[in-house]
């Protein structure tokens, strides 16, 4: 008896053994076929059928998705290239380990997206594992849609970081014009509740402190969300505190300052977007102290979250989406409360800045942002690949990478104007609508360019028709049946977007482009490090100094923090970053 | 233990204890699960707490339809079951071979024990196994896995509580040291082997970073890795807001995958194992070795 | 009645008779193929520790690094505040490692009380389901935990409030109360099941024969389980111990990551999350590498007092 069961057993795991020996067998061998040897064209049915089926590895580090690029995209891209895309997301891979990994193997695989143009990018360069875009006139021959459209972005980046000669990338959100790069909202707020704040008769906001008394009395009008669970004025998370409460840093983006300097590394100084003036976080009258007493103040009136410390972003948007939140820090973080259902009943979200605002915003910019292409040194069909790049950065790549192929979601009318079509209004602008078997099939969400970064800046004016690629501030989008909340917003402010609004009230500060030949600076390692230990006391002080229980212990907190931070070598961190500033970014802007 | 045993005091405090611990163990997965068969909208503002709420399975129908999911259980279900196979024989062999007087026993021993508390690193690894050809290679998922010190010392262990009349008399009949190993000492060792058996195969089931970093090939992918995918958007989220000096008009509606996805996916990524563990447990049978003995 | 009759019968594997000269070779050689496999995947990657001495940038050779010398081993103590914090952090991985220790019998009590339970059906129930929390992931645990312990809308907080017994709720997760106790209850819960499945593997293991016989000698329940079954399984519980005051400093990261936030982070930061806090966030992998090593030294040290201690005091080690 036993011993019969043992014998099945033992038959049925060797079967299973064979059955993967060989499909692992047969694994390699589709391997290598993916890996660059070139596999005859399957199908006759593309446009380019005097070309091989090629895979290439992209290997992108702002992806929030891995493995073969489904749907819409990947057709659009196989039918015009012949070319199947397998992304490879560092993000969802263990982040810079992923990225050290690759970077050791000496293969970063055929098209590279880097999240800044910092340490990884020099490093890349450094080592070899990019290839020079002039090499064999590459550019020229293969990157007639670069040169025509990013001309300036690959002259910067030639010589900020290929010595004035080779050009190993070029930058994304490449602009042109001047003015803000927003398009119909800003990056920032603050957003309320809009029929709250209507009811309320629409008290006039001097300063952000401000809010808390009004955000009182509209807790006192809603205290219980539409499934009775408490209101709260303000509702923070923690999960994207870098060296510090992120959410007390956006405090200083609603007053025109910025992290960082726009150039290197952000660190432990905040800069002016357009003025050459600087302040350390830690400052004692700079904006982020102000940020953490505006939660701390909010807090003992009983308006702040008391999960705030303990909850993930995703918790927050699911208390936005109840209702159990009244104020919004960023626009897009908000739109998940304004459902069509609740517009129509007056109810949603809108901008309601207060007078002593000056929203931070990123101006267009001909050299493009720090987020940066580049082909691998090792890339097979680097022709190709360029050719792929190049129409990205086209007016028709912008325009069908990020809103699929023409006559799907928007279209051209009579006039050559564009419009988003009946089925582009359920499905943009990701929306998990079914996509006709024609056009790729899947959902238009998981068919979505999912390489995640962009090439020429959206809210540029697209020569082929005279809109900008962003459809939200199309005419016909911009009169496309707005909802009460919109409309009554429009009533109110006498404009028609958030970002027409800050432009007209002067109530923005539009970082000016500048254009450096120094290469961002690789923060040293022990600085660094001593940066990150700096950066854990402040976040574990901020959060402390939010809840604390009176000005006193609050006041001790601040003192603890400064005194700890220095000790830790803050004062060194801030002058070097200021230094750099001086030297490399307030001298030419 | 004789059947006719009275139900006593002892019975039933015992019962009760663990009643009360099993309940404490379950009731998470209870209520992922109810979360999972509930009205998603209900279930994402923490409505349901005891019982499911207008029942429904389309989570379960969206996770079966998530593209590669067949293939990366059957990679899951290859390298637990070889991986299995290929760790519990080693580790009985070896296990049994440093109980005898083999060259430099002791020495051996440690060499293999001492590996469990020291570590190279990520980098070093990966360039150990990319330059052993261990990349995007179904054997990554096994080789490394074989050599287990820990299951080595437990199997010897429990060899060297075994009676050893049984050892000798086979060696007096002139069985040679595989012959002892495979006709007297696996029998007699069938609980430790389940064992390992059972923790050799959890690990592999579970373990998603050599994928992450040996793997880009998704006919590879694994369903932990997968899994982990799911699990880490909102990290990967958080990462690109600190990276984002720049613009942070992230979609992030389309960037996050539903809570009541990724919930579903750990259900369905950890039910295998539920139902295999019973499979082991036959082997955890009070008196194995006697049978041995007289057969 | 114990079971030293039973260990009479055991094997000394120290015993040199009927083994002769050759076989030790032979015996050797069927050890070799497994022994090259642990130098492939576990000495050879160990150059990688000379990554300690350099700034280390992937994709950068060691020979146009810059050499740091021993500087990651010293900066983590280089001032007076630094030398505070790794002693915060060196308190908090002795705490709770010891209630680790102290907790690792638990299991041990949870296997010998599991099989005196009488029907097979809820045995094996039980030994299934407990082994469950085992197999969440931390990230899973905590979101289940703030489900349950978040005031806005956590379970707790809701049953008392309800209840009347509290009427401010609490919030739990962000407090910095007991948390080395905390931690440890997490832990137990996740583990308490699947460690005992090795006892209960050998339970099964000892010789039914020597119940039999000390129940023919009148003894009881309790006698059964405290002179043939705990006796039974300490030789797995002397090795199990003495394997983990080797990893006495290694607490892993993942639980404390999760679970850490400002209010408790004073108490919950160990050695292991507090180098992933200041070192990988940035991927400094020369000074990762430099702790890995010590951390490295240390276990090694550590087990082998532990060995040789249980030498000494057991009269047995384990290698």
């Amino acid at each position: 008896m036993k011993k019969r069961w043992y014998g099945s057993a033992l038959l049925i795991l060797m079967c299973a053994m064979l059955v993967f020996t060989s499909a692992c067998s047969n694994n390699n061998g589709g391997n290598s076929a993916d890996g660059g040897t070139k596999a005859p064209a399957a199908s006759g049915n593309n446009e380019n059928p005097d070309r091989e089926e090629i895979t290439i590895d992209v290997f992108s580090m702002l992806a929030n998705y891995a493995g073969e690029q489904p749907g819409w995209f990947a057709k659009l891209v196989k039918d015009k290239f012949n070319i199947k895309l397998n992304i490879i997301a560092s993000n969802l891979a263990g982040g810079q380990q992923k990225i050290a990994t690759m970077m050791a193997s000496g293969d970063l695989g055929d098209l590279v997206v880097f999240g800044t143009n910092g340490r990884d990018y020099q490093d890349a360069i450094k080592a070899g594992l990019l290839l020079d875009f002039t090499k064999d006139d590459l550019l020229n021959k293969y990157g007639q849609g670069l040169l025509a459209n990013a001309p300036e972005a690959i002259e910067a980046n030639k010589k900020q970081f290929g010595g004035g000669t080779a050009v190993y990338g070029v930058g994304f959100d490449v602009g042109t014009g001047e003015g803000p790069s927003e398009g119909a909202t800003m990056n920032y707020g603050p957003n309320l509740r809009w029929d709250l704040y209507q009811q309320l008769g629409s008290p006039e906001i001097k300063t952000l402190n401000d809010y808390l008394p009004l955000l009182k009395k509209m807790q006192e009008l809603e205290p219980k969300s539409e499934n009775g669970r408490p209101t709260y004025g303000i509702s923070l998370w923690s999960d994207w505190d870098g060296s510090y409460m992120t959410l007390a840093k956006v405090i200083a983006q609603f007053h025109g300052y910025n992290e960082g300097d726009g150039l290197n590394p952000a660190g432990m100084i905040l800069t002016h977007q357009n003025k050459d003036e600087w302040q350390g976080v830690l400052d004692e009258d700079g904006y982020y102290l102000q940020g953490l007493k505006f939660y701390y103040d909010a807090n003992q009136m009983g308006l702040l979250d008391p999960d705030s410390l303990t909850q993930k972003f995703s918790d927050v948007s699911n208390k936005i989406k109840d209702g159990q939140v009244l104020f919004s820090h960023f626009p897009w973080v908000d739109n998940v409360y304004n459902t069509p259902e609740r517009t129509a009943e007056g109810k949603g979200f809108a901008l309601v800045p207060f007078a002593d605002e000056k929203v931070t915003s990123y101006g267009q910019s001909p050299y493009g942002g720090n987020r940066v292409w580049a082909i691998g040194a090792d890339a097979k069909d680097p022709e190709r690949i360029m050719e792929f790049l190049s129409w990205l950065y086209s007016p028709e790549g912008v325009m069908e990478a990020n809103y699929g192929p023409k006559g799907l979601a928007w279209d051209i009318d009579g006039s050559g104007k564009p419009f988003v079509t009946e089925y582009g209004w359920k499905a943009l602008p990701a929306n998990a609508e079914p996509v006709p078997a024609e056009y790729g099939g899947g959902t238009f969400k998981d068919g979505t360019n999912q390489i995640n970064n962009t090439t020429l800046k959206l809210t540029n004016i697209n020569p082929d028709t005279g809109e900008t690629y962003d459809y939200n501030l199309w005419p016909s989008t911009l009169n496309h049946n707005p909802d009460p909340v919109t409309k009554s917003w429009r009533e109110a402010t006498g404009v028609m977007t958030a970002k027409d609004y800050f432009v007209k009230n002067n109530m923005i500060e539009v970082s000016k482009p500048f254009f450096t030949t120094e290469t961002p600076v690789t923060v040293p390692a022990q600085l660094q490090q001593k940066i990150d230990g700096i950066g854990k006391i402040i976040k574990e002080y901020s959060w402390k100094m939010v809840f604390a229980k009176n000005d006193a212990e609050f006041n001790k907190l601040q003192e603890e923090m400064i005194t700890k931070s220095k000790g830790l070598g803050y004062d060194e961190a801030v002058a070097y970053e200021v230094g750099n500033a001086e030297k490399m970014v307030f001298p030419f802007r | 233990m004789p059947a006719k045993e009275k139900f006593t005091l002892f019975h039933f405090i015992n019962y009760a204890v663990f009643a009360i611990i099993t309940l404490i163990c379950v009731f998470p997965f209870y209520y992922l699960f109810i979360n999972t068969i509930s009205n998603n909208d209900l279930s994402s503002r923490g409505l349901i707490m005891f019982y499911p709420k207008d029942l429904h399975f389309t989570n379960y129908m969206d996770v079966f339809k998530i593209p590669g999911l067949g293939q990366a259980a059957l990679m899951s279900v290859g390298r637990t079951v070889i991986g299995t196979i290929l760790t519990v024989a080693a580790s009985a062999f070896l296990g049994y071979l440093f109980t005898k007087q083999m060259w430099g026993r002791k020495f051996w021993y440690r060499y293999l024990v001492i590996t469990m508390y020291f570590n190279a690193g990520l980098i070093p690894w990966y360039l150990t196994m990319l330059n052993l050809g261990l990349t995007n290679n179904f054997a990554a998922y096994v080789l490394p896995f074989i050599v287990q010190p820990f299951f080595i010392i437990l199997v010897k262990t429990f060899v060297e509580s075994t009676p050893l009349a049984l050892q000798e008399s086979a060696q007096i009949d002139g069985a040679g040291y595989f012959k002892v190993f495979t006709s007297i000492i696996l029998p007699l060792i069938t609980p430790i082997l389940a064992t390992i058996a059972i923790f050799s195969s959890v690990t592999q089931w579970n373990s998603f970073t050599d994928t992450l970093f040996l793997v880009t090939d998704q006919k590879m992918f694994t369903l932990q890795f997968i899994l982990y995918r799911y699990m880490n958007e909102a990290t990967s989220i958080a990462q690109l807001m600190k990276q984002s000096t720049g613009a942070m008009d992230l979609d992030l509606a389309n960037m996050a995958t539903p809570t009541s996805i990724r919930t579903t996916v750990s259900m369905v990524v950890v039910l295998p194992i539920l139902l295999v563990y019973p499979f082991f447990q036959r082997f955890f049978v009070k008196g194995i070795m006697i049978g041995a003995v007289k057969g | 009645m114990d079971i030293n009759t039973a260990s009479k019968t055991m094997v000394d594997a120290k015993s040199p008779k009927r083994f002769q000269s050759k076989d030790k070779y032979y015996l050797f050689l069927m050890a070799l193929p497994f022994l090259v496999l642990a130098f492939l995947f576990s000495y050879l990657p160990l150059y990688g520790w000379i990554y300690a001495f350099y700034d280390y940038r992937p994709g950068i050779p060691l020979s146009a690094s810059e050499f740091m010398g021993f500087d990651w081993f010293t900066s983590m103590i280089s001032n007076e505040i630094q030398r505070q914090e790794v002693l915060r952090v060196l308190r908090n991985t002795f705490a709770i490692s010891s209630l680790n220790i102290a907790t690792s019998v638990l299991p041990v009590i949870f296997a010998v009380f599991l099989v005196e339970l009488r029907s097979t059906r809820f045995k094996k129930i039980v030994q299934t389901l407990t082994t469950l929390p085992n197999f969440i992931s931390w990230v899973l645990v905590y979101s289940f935990a703030f489900m349950l312990f978040s005031v806005d809308n956590g379970f707790l907080n809701n049953l008392l409030l309800d209840l009347g017994w509290i009427s401010r709720p609490l919030n739990i997760l962000a407090s910095d109360d007991h948390t080395w106790m905390a931690m440890t209850l997490w832990s137990v819960w996740k583990g308490l099941g699947w460690g005992a499945i090795m006892y209960i593997a050998a339970i099964t293991g000892i010789d039914q024969e020597i119940y039999e016989a000390a129940r023919v000698d009148g003894a009881g329940r309790f006698r059964l389980m405290w002179h043939v079954t705990v006796p039974g399984i300490m030789p797995t519980f002397f090795v199990l111990l003495l394997l983990s005051i080797g990893n006495f400093i290694n607490n892993g990261m993942e639980q404390f990551y999760v679970f850490q936030n400002a209010m408790n982070t004073n108490h919950i930061e160990v050695l292991d999350l507090y180098v992933y806090n200041i070192g990988m966030t940035n991927s400094n992998f020369g000074f990762a590498t430099a702790v890995s090593m010590l951390k490295s030294l240390v276990s090694l040290f550590l087990l082998f007092v532990a060995n040789s201690m249980s030498k000494i005091i057991r009269g047995d080690s384990i290698f």
